[in-house]
Parts: structure tokens; C-alpha cells; sequence
């Protein structure tokens, strides 16, 4: 079935071109046949060369050979004397016809084969094409896929082939079909391997029945295979490196982490261990002031050691992506007053106040991490800011978010460090000015991308303020509103 | 107490074993313990202790599932010891019916505060349960429905009333989400958190002295409530 519709069109192709050759030169022939008496027997023969050549030029050779000897019979039936027969009488048109049959042939050959050097350099032309066009798609492609489907669709649009299948074999074999259907059962007409300096990557198989593969095309798709072998091997390559940067970057990291928690550790580890080994020799006595400050260092430095290790724990589950908000309607002036309440203690030199209107919305937070979120934030502000300032937590509604902000009148920081104030162990000052993990504002960043949100900090004229923003819709629902009980017991 | 009580401790760490023992001991408590699940559920059904203090993470079963199993034949008062971030854990053990938690590490002082407020409460299962709960010039009478700030008169609606009811009967107690929406609203409304926290803000305002620094009704955070009143 297939193979014989893929070979009508040609040959009928074929057929139409020397019709309409044939068609040109009867009409020519009509046209002569009116102006004979006018014009003499050479002028006409030479005439008749300009249809040859256009049929030629236009349709090949042999439309034009053919034509040729069609021409030399009409010129000497039609308008050599005697006319209407293919006797001639006169030997000058001997001469005539003779020369004329040696002219169209020689027109025809000449310009039939100047005709095909054209057709085979537009061939070349446009299988450079094909590979510019193919190495362009190529270039910088860093997805092996993406390459494969690339090199598929060119093979299968040049080839116009029934069906092209991609193998790539190595380490993570996959497939490319075109058109997406299985396979003929048939095997393919052509195979070309896609081969690399390592080895082999995969194959292209090409079913095309008809018309026949020809050599030059097995060319060509040789070319697009090892254009091919290229970028896959380039795309592997670019691949490798960049796991290697994300290791070494992890590496880092950990390098980073265990260098910062093993100082960080020690430090609340030598107190408690200073503390705990007087307490137990006989240096202290048992009345002494001595001995409740020892014992109020261990129990400090133990919650600090606490918050350390619970610190490095929500670090290592924002960095796994392990950090999956429970959200719930919550109230904001909750969750800032419990934090609030606990902080107090810490907060004696500060006064620290909250502006968050009564009538603010409920919010869509996870409680015990906004928690922490505040928590974070309101202790790095006691930690910078000067005693006897103000700390201020403000929340507002803006639009369909929350916008919190949490201030202090603590020094600026440098506008080139703003942003990363957010990084992990990222400090200021140096580590052993003050005490803390380097990772409390890092946490808060985790948290509130992790409820979609967004946090900032900004010079204030008088300190410093955290931003923090986040949504209030949850899953495309709006803060509900409760029905209230009014009346009373 | 007069006679010793007897505290059950299970947990698998020999430090945490030791330093509970010694403290307990030191405070004229009775103390066994047991590293395993299994060998608490032993125990627990061949000593009847008063109490069970249950680590969460133990090696060879878990502990809500300890917890469900002690729960299938006695009242016994249990405290969850667990540690940080496993709220969904200290959750699911005190809807199973476990009485309060504490989170690792602990002060002492408060493990033997939860201590007294478990004997106490199971103590007052067994008797006559006080109707009358003070706190600070608060004074709650659940038979009559009265709640008086000194002599002034605190009106409630009937749910602020429900819930503050559910939470003085059992206070000192952690009260789970969970278990104040369902006894206050309802099964069907058990997930509903933020009828508690609006309902549970307007109480407090009605309540606490200063309702931004509670002293009756504590938040547990990720747990629940807790109210505390005096001994």
C-alpha cells in the first residue's frame, strides 16, 4: 500500500513534465505555423531554439532531448517544402534541419547538465543547512533528552521517512519515537550509529520503504549522528561538572556547619563542665554565692546548648526541604504574646512593644514555627540593640498579605550585608563577640518561604527592621469569619 | 501522700533512667524503670504503679502504642517524655490517653509539678472531684455556673462557660486541641482549631488580669491548652 502511493507522485510528476513540454512546443508550432509565409525557414529553426531551452532549464534533460527531436520532426513536417510531409527537397534544408537537430541537442545537453550541478548544489546547500540548523539546536543544550528529541525531528522531518526511533544506551538508557505510535514490524530500513571517542551512545533507526535510501542521504544522516554524539557527550559532560560543584558546595557547607557548631558547642560545654567539676570538688563551699551562680551557668548554658542543637535541627530540615508547615487559622497577638511571655526574662533592658490591631484577620501559620519566627527575630534584636531602647513588633494587613515588622534601635548594617544577614553562619560580627548559632535569621527565612512569604531586613533612620510578609489566603480561601455566641450564662 | 507512691519510669536512655531515679528517689518516691516497651508493659500490669512517666522514642516498640496498650485496662496517670518537633507524637499519645508531656530536656521542678498534678488528678477520679476551682481572686464554682473575680461577677456565654469549665476541671492538665473541640463542640467540629483560639481569646480577656500575659489559660504550643490554678 505504501510503498506504491510513495511512487504515484513521481511518476506521475514525471509524466506532466514532458506534457507540458510537449503542450509548449504545439503551441509554439500554431503560433510559427500563422506567421510562416512571414517568416523565412532559418529565422523559425532558430525560434525554435527558445522553447528548448526553457524546457531544459526548466524540466531537465530529458524533457529536453526528447522535445529536441520532437522539434526537428514539426520544423520539417510543418515548414520545411514540401510542407506536411517529412521528405525534403531542397539540400539547403538538409543543411538546415541538420544543423538545427545538432543545435537543440547540444542546447539541450548543455544546459540539462548545468541543471543538474544546480540541483546538486542546492542539495548540498541545503544539507548544510540542515547541519547549521542542527548544530544551532544543539548548541549549549544541556538536557541529553532535549537533544535526543532535537536529533529525532530533524532526521525525521529530512528523511520524510515513515517512522524514526532514537536509542540512547549508557548508564540511563531511554528512547525518542517519531511519530509517537510502535514501531513497523518490520526492521528498519537504515541504521546509523551514534558513536563518541568513549564508545557507542545509541542508534538511529529510520524506516523509509521508498523511495530508496540513497547514499548520499546515509551521508548526511551519518553527519547528523555524529553532530549528535557531540552534544550528548558535551551535555554529560556539563552534567558531571555541575554535581561536582553541588558537591563540593555541600562539602563546604558541612565544612562550614561543623567548624561553626564545634565552637559553638564547646563554648556552653566548657562552662558546664567548669561549673559541674567545682561543684563537685571541695573549692566551693556549700554556703557560698559561688554556688548558686555555678548552678544557674549550667542550667543556662544547658538551654543554650538546647537551642544550639534544636537550631542546627530545623536547619538541616529547611535545607532537606523536610520542613512542611501545619497550618491552621491562628492569631497573630497570640502567638507574639506567648513568645513575648517567655521572652521577658531576657528582655529586662529593652522595653518591647506590640502594635497589632484587634481586629487583624485570622492567618494561615503554622503555630509553633511562626513562633519561632518571632522568637528569632526578637532575640537578635536584643541581642544587637543597646539597653534601654525599644523593640517594636508591628503587624498590619496590605492587601491580600500580612506585612510584620519587627524593629529595633540597634546599629544599620551595611546595605552591600542587608541580604545577607539571611545566610547561614553569615555574621557581622565576629563569631566569638557574640554568642548565638548564626543561624537564627536563616531559620526565620526557611519558615516564612516555606508559607510562601517573603523576608527582608532595612536600615531604619534610628536602627533596624525585619520584614516579613506572607499570604493571607490559603488555599484559595480567605481568614473565615466565626459566628459569635453573645448571649450569656 | 503518706504512703510512697510507686512511679514507673520507662525510657530507654541509662542517663535520663539514672537521673530520674535519683531525684524521684531523693523525693520519698518509689521508682522502677524499664528500657524496653514490652518490659514497661510487664511491669505496669505486675506492679500497678500509681504512675508512668513513658519515653516516646523507645528501640523496640512505640511509645503511643505503649501508651494505647496501658490505656486497654487502666487509668493509671502517664507522662509522655519526648523530645523537641514531635508534636504530631506528643499529640497522638495524649488523645490516646496519655496525661500530660514534657519536652527533653527538662528542669526537674517541672517533671515534679506534672508529677503532683497526674497523682492529684487521679486521686480526685477516684473521690469526690472539688466543685469549686480557685485561682489567684478567681474563684470558678462548677456545681452553680458562678465565676467571680473577689465579689464582681463574670458573665460568660454558654460556650465561653463550656470551656472554661472543661478546662478548670482539669487543671493543671495539657488539654489537646483536639479533645476541647470535641468535648466543647463537638466530633464534628475536631478540627476546627480556630473556633478554639477566637473563643479561647475572648475568654481570656474576660479572665486573665492582663490578657497579654496570661496566668490561668497557658498555650502548649503545637499541643494545646493548659490551665493553672491553685494547688
Amino acid at each position: 500500500m505504501n510503498s506504491t502511493y510513495m511512487q504515484n507522485p513521481s511518476f506521475a510528476a514525471r509524466l506532466w513534465k514532458y506534457l507540458i513540454a510537449f503542450l509548449l512546443i504545439a503551441v509554439i508550432t500554431v503560433l510559427f505555423m500563422a506567421l510562416r509565409d512571414v517568416l523565412e525557414t532559418t529565422l523559425i529553426a532558430l525560434l525554435y531554439l527558445i522553447p528548448l531551452g526553457i524546457i531544459t532549464a526548466y524540466w531537465g534533460l530529458g524533457p529536453g532531448i526528447t522535445s529536441a527531436l520532437i522539434t526537428f520532426l514539426t520544423f520539417n513536417y510543418f515548414f520545411i517544402q514540401p510542407y506536411y510531409t517529412l521528405t525534403v527537397h531542397q539540400p539547403a534544408d538538409v543543411v538546415i534541419l541538420l544543423v538545427f537537430l545538432i543545435v537543440a541537442v547540444v542546447i539541450s545537453q548543455l544546459v540539462g547538465r548545468a541543471q543538474a550541478g544546480l540541483a546538486v548544489a542546492t542539495a548540498r546547500e541545503r544539507e548544510a543547512t540542515q547541519l547549521y540548523e542542527l548544530s544551532t539546536a544543539f548548541a549549549g543544550l544541556p538536557d541529553d533528552h532535549a537533544i535526543v528529541q532535537i536529533l529525532a525531528k530533524q532526521v525525521y522531518a529530512v528523511a520524510e521517512g515513515e517512522y524514526v526511533e532514537l536509542n540512547v544506551t549508557g548508564a540511563h538508557p531511554f528512547a525518542y519515537r517519531l511519530p509517537e505510535i510502535n514501531s513497523p514490524a518490520r526492521p528498519p530500513e537504515l541504521i546509523v550509529l551514534i558513536e563518541a571517542a568513549r564508545g557507542l551512545l545509541g542508534e538511529i533507526r529510520l524506516w523509509r520503504a521508498a523511495p530508496v535510501i540513497s547514499a548520499s542521504e546515509k551521508r548526511l544522516f551519518q553527519t547528523f549522528a555524529s553532530q549528535g554524539a557531540l552534544a550528548l557527550e558535551r551535555a554529560w559532560l556539563a552534567q558531571a561538572e555541575a554535581r561536582t560543584k553541588v558537591l563540593e558546595e555541600s562539602d563546604r557547607l558541612k565544612s562550614a556547619i561543623l567548624s561553626s557548631v564545634s565552637h559553638e558547642l564547646r563554648t556552653p560545654l566548657s562552662t558546664i563542665k567548669a561549673a559541674a567539676s567545682s561543684l563537685r570538688g571541695k573549692e566551693v563551699g556549700w554556703d557560698s554565692p559561688a554556688r548558686l551562680e555555678l548552678v544557674a551557668a549550667i542550667d543556662d548554658e544547658a538551654d543554650h546548648l538546647n537551642l544550639l542543637v534544636g537550631n542546627l535541627l530545623d536547619m538541616s530540615r529547611i535545607e532537606s526541604g523536610a520542613l512542611q508547615p501545619k497550618r491552621e487559622w491562628n492569631i497573630l497577638a497570640e502567638i507574639i504574646e506567648s513568645v513575648l511571655g517567655r521572652m521577658r526574662h531576657l528582655a529586662q533592658e529593652h522595653s518591647l512593644t506590640v502594635d497589632v490591631p484587634e481586629d487583624l484577620p485570622l492567618i494561615p501559620v503554622d503555630y509553633v514555627q511562626m513562633e519561632q519566627v518571632f522568637t528569632n527575630l526578637v532575640s537578635n534584636s536584643l541581642k544587637y540593640a543597646p539597653a534601654n531602647t525599644v523593640v517594636c513588633i508591628r503587624a498590619r494587613v496590605e492587601g491580600e498579605s500580612l506585612h510584620v515588622e519587627v524593629s529595633n534601635q540597634g546599629p544599620q548594617v551595611p546595605p552591600e550585608h542587608l541580604e545577607r544577614i539571611f545566610d547561614k553562619f553569615y555574621r557581622i560580627t565576629a563569631a566569638d563577640k557574640v554568642t548565638g548559632t548564626g543561624l537564627g535569621l536563616s531559620i526565620c527565612k526557611g519558615i516564612i518561604d516555606a508559607h510562601d512569604g517573603h523576608i527582608w531586613a532595612e536600615n531604619l533612620p534610628d536602627g533596624l527592621a525585619f520584614n516579613f510578609i506572607i499570604p493571607l489566603m490559603w488555599n484559595g480561601a480567605k481568614p473565615p469569619q466565626l459566628p459569635m455566641d453573645t448571649e450569656t450564662e | 501522700m503518706n504512703s510512697a507512691p510507686h512511679i514507673l519510669v520507662i525510657d530507654d536512655e541509662p542517663q535520663i533512667q539514672r537521673a530520674i531515679r535519683t531525684i524521684l528517689t531523693e523525693k520519698q518516691f518509689k521508682v522502677t524503670t524499664a528500657s524496653r516497651g514490652e518490659e514497661g508493659l510487664t511491669l505496669a500490669a505486675t506492679s500497678e504503679p500509681d504512675l508512668v512517666i513513658l519515653d516516646l522514642g523507645l528501640p523496640d516498640m512505640d511509645g503511643v502504642k505503649v501508651c494505647q496498650r496501658l490505656r486497654e485496662w487502666t487509668q493509671t496517670p502517664i507522662i509522655i517524655l519526648s523530645v523537641r518537633d514531635s508534636e504530631r507524637d506528643k499529640v497522638a499519645a495524649l488523645d490516646m490517653g496519655a496525661d500530660d508531656y514534657l519536652t527533653k530536656p527538662f528542669g526537674i521542678e517541672e517533671l515534679l509539678a506534672r508529677v503532683r498534678v497526674a497523682l492529684r488528678h487521679a486521686a480526685s477520679r477516684k473521690g469526690e472531684q472539688s466543685k469549686v476551682v480557685k485561682v489567684g481572686t478567681l474563684t470558678i464554682d462548677l456545681a452553680w455556673h458562678i465565676i467571680k473575680r473577689g465579689e464582681e461577677e463574670i458573665k460568660l456565654t454558654g460556650r465561653e462557660y463550656k470551656l472554661l469549665a472543661y478546662l478548670a476541671s482539669n487543671h493543671g492538665r495539657v488539654l489537646t486541641h483536639q479533645s476541647i473541640l470535641t468535648h466543647v463542640w463537638g466530633e464534628a467540629d475536631a478540627d476546627h482549631t480556630e473556633y478554639l483560639r477566637v473563643y479561647m481569646r475572648q475568654l481570656r480577656k474576660k479572665l486573665e488580669v492582663d490578657p497579654e500575659r496570661p496566668q490561668f489559660i497557658l498555650t502548649e504550643p503545637g499541643i494545646g491548652y493548659r490551665f493553672i490554678a491553685d494547688e
